[in-house]
């Protein structure tokens, strides 16, 4: 199924750039929201600011299954529900410390990020398999009016992920043909390099003209 | 500028180090004008079309305003205590309001997260009961009886201690902090925040300090403070809003943020609200 039939999921990040334990900021058309893998491997998605100060969560560190702000060490679950004030270690957090949090999906190797509640899973992608995460200082729109575009790399069959993140700026989740051997996805790498490159100097001439 | 951040006009304001005025002088801006700081006895500051501003020089720094400060610039007694070493910092430039420099200065529940293993660290996070006043004949806001365990408090320590502290704003955006002296039990280090507000969402933070301390060579002293505010750096330019909010619900303090509370009603209360949101956006 084409890409554009789940506008309501949003492609962030590749599941390899997202270990255990860690947290990444994940761009979206309308914000960045703090992404982060439990140790048991769970994933969430919170707003990226913490209620106490408004520091960005995604800057913040995972421990367990929770991740904790980096300036107070507040720590919130997978709900956003704050568990707990390091300042005050006996203090139970009121209800109403909490980050708002979205829904998450992880299918053959992307991971996508929902704003409201859809319907559908996001789309499996069936015949592709994860390269590299990539950003362009280029207009999503230039690259893609669908946030898909399908090429070929290096001769290789690939299907790029294309999401605005605002200021003129775009993320690219490349995909590779699943049968792409090792030298394959070195080559095709090298080559999205390329179209990088590309894209950014015809968007700087646009821009000039 | 908007006229309801007028009264913050009259304040004073550090620009520059006197001690270390280039000849041609030191162009910078304050609250969005453009301003030279001129070396010379006595010292100058410029304003666009030649204006002179007023001038004071004090704890090492060229103290100016837009406006008429209606008060002298606030007293530090410390400052001429005999014995003391006065140290220049410098300066270290911070896309952040002003206002919330100054908030980060008043706050030590992030030390054990921020400054790990120097000003704080884990699992001694806990910040006890402490008082917090806006003493209303001086006009400032004071936090005393504040103390927190600190593995290395200063540079002068050798191990961990628990640290008394005394917190006092005595202008929008400056800041004095009193600290247990490693080097003499019963007297207070000084260590000041001064920040130079260029625009809304952009400042120049001087520390200063006064200590007791004969040893540390003053190059360590001065690299102590700046790794100190570069990591508060960090923190300060990724806070969301830039601007530091006053009303009530945009963040939400614990009794940890007193301080913060105290500080907060007070610029609201005078209108000092340069820097500062006011409607919850």
């Amino acid at each position: 199924m084409p890409v554009e039939l789940h506008r309501d999921w949003i492609p962030v990040a590749l599941s390899a750039d997202l270990p255990a334990a860690t947290v990444v900021p994940a761009h979206t058309p309308s914000g960045i929201l703090a992404l982060w893998r439990s140790e048991s491997g769970k994933l969430t998605a919170l707003a990226d600011r913490c209620p106490h100060r408004g520091m960005r969560l995604s800057y913040g560190f995972v421990r367990g299954e929770a991740l904790s702000c980096i300036y107070h060490g507040w720590s919130y679950g997978r709900t956003g529900q704050c568990q707990r004030i390091p300042a005050h270690p006996d203090l139970t957090p009121p209800a109403a410390i909490k980050a708002a949090s979205y829904a998450t999906e992880e299918r053959n190797g992307v991971i996508w990020i929902a704003q409201n509640e859809p319907q559908e899973p996001p789309p499996t992608l069936d015949g592709f398999k994860p390269l590299r995460s990539m950003p362009l200082a280029v207009d999503a729109d230039r690259l893609s009016p669908t946030g898909e575009v399908r090429t070929e790399f290096a001769g290789i069959d690939m299907l790029l992920l294309i999401v605005a993140t605002g200021n003129g700026e775009a993320v690219a989740h490349i995909m590779i043909a699943a049968s792409a051997s090792k030298d394959d996805c070195v080559a095709a790498s090298r080559a999205a390099e390329g179209w990088r490159r590309d894209c950014e100097r015809l968007a700087l001439e646009d821009r000039a003209s | 500028m908007t006229t309801s951040s007028q009264p913050m006009i009259d304040q004073w304001y550090p620009v520059a180090l006197a001690s270390q005025l280039p000849p041609e002088g030191r162009a910078t801006q304050l609250m969005g004008a453009p301003i030279v700081v001129l070396p010379g006895e006595p010292i100058r500051v410029v304003a666009g079309g030649g204006r002179d501003l007023p001038v004071t020089v004090r704890y090492g720094h060229v103290w100016t305003s837009l406006g008429e400060p209606s008060k002298e610039l606030f007293d530090i007694p410390e400052a001429d205590q005999p014995g003391r070493r006065l140290v220049e910092v410098g300066v270290v430039r911070v896309r952040c309001s002003p206002l919330r420099a100054v908030e980060n200065f008043l706050d030590i529940a992030h030390f054990p997260f921020v400054h790990t293993d120097i000003l704080g660290a884990e699992p001694h996070t806990e910040v006890g009961k402490y008082d917090v006043e806006i003493r209303e004949e001086e006009d400032e806001v004071w936090a005393t009886k504040v103390q927190f365990y600190q593995p290395q408090a200063a540079k002068s320590a050798t191990g961990g201690i628990t640290t008394d502290y005394m917190y006092r704003v005595p202008a929008p955006t400056s800041s004095v902090l009193y600290k247990t002296c490693p080097a003499r039990p019963g007297d207070w280090d000084v260590i000041t925040l001064f920040v130079q507000p260029l625009t809304e969402e952009l400042c120049d933070v001087w520390p200063w300090m006064a200590l007791f301390d004969d040893e540390t060579p003053t190059t360590d002293l001065i690299h102590f403070q700046q790794m100190i505010f570069l990591q508060d750096r960090s923190i300060l330019e990724n806070q969301i809003p830039r601007l530091l909010p006053l009303d009530p619900g945009r963040e939400i303090p614990t009794r940890a943020d007193l301080t913060s509370v105290a500080y907060r009603r007070w610029l609201k209360r005078h209108l000092f609200t340069y820097g500062a949101q006011l409607v919850a956006q």
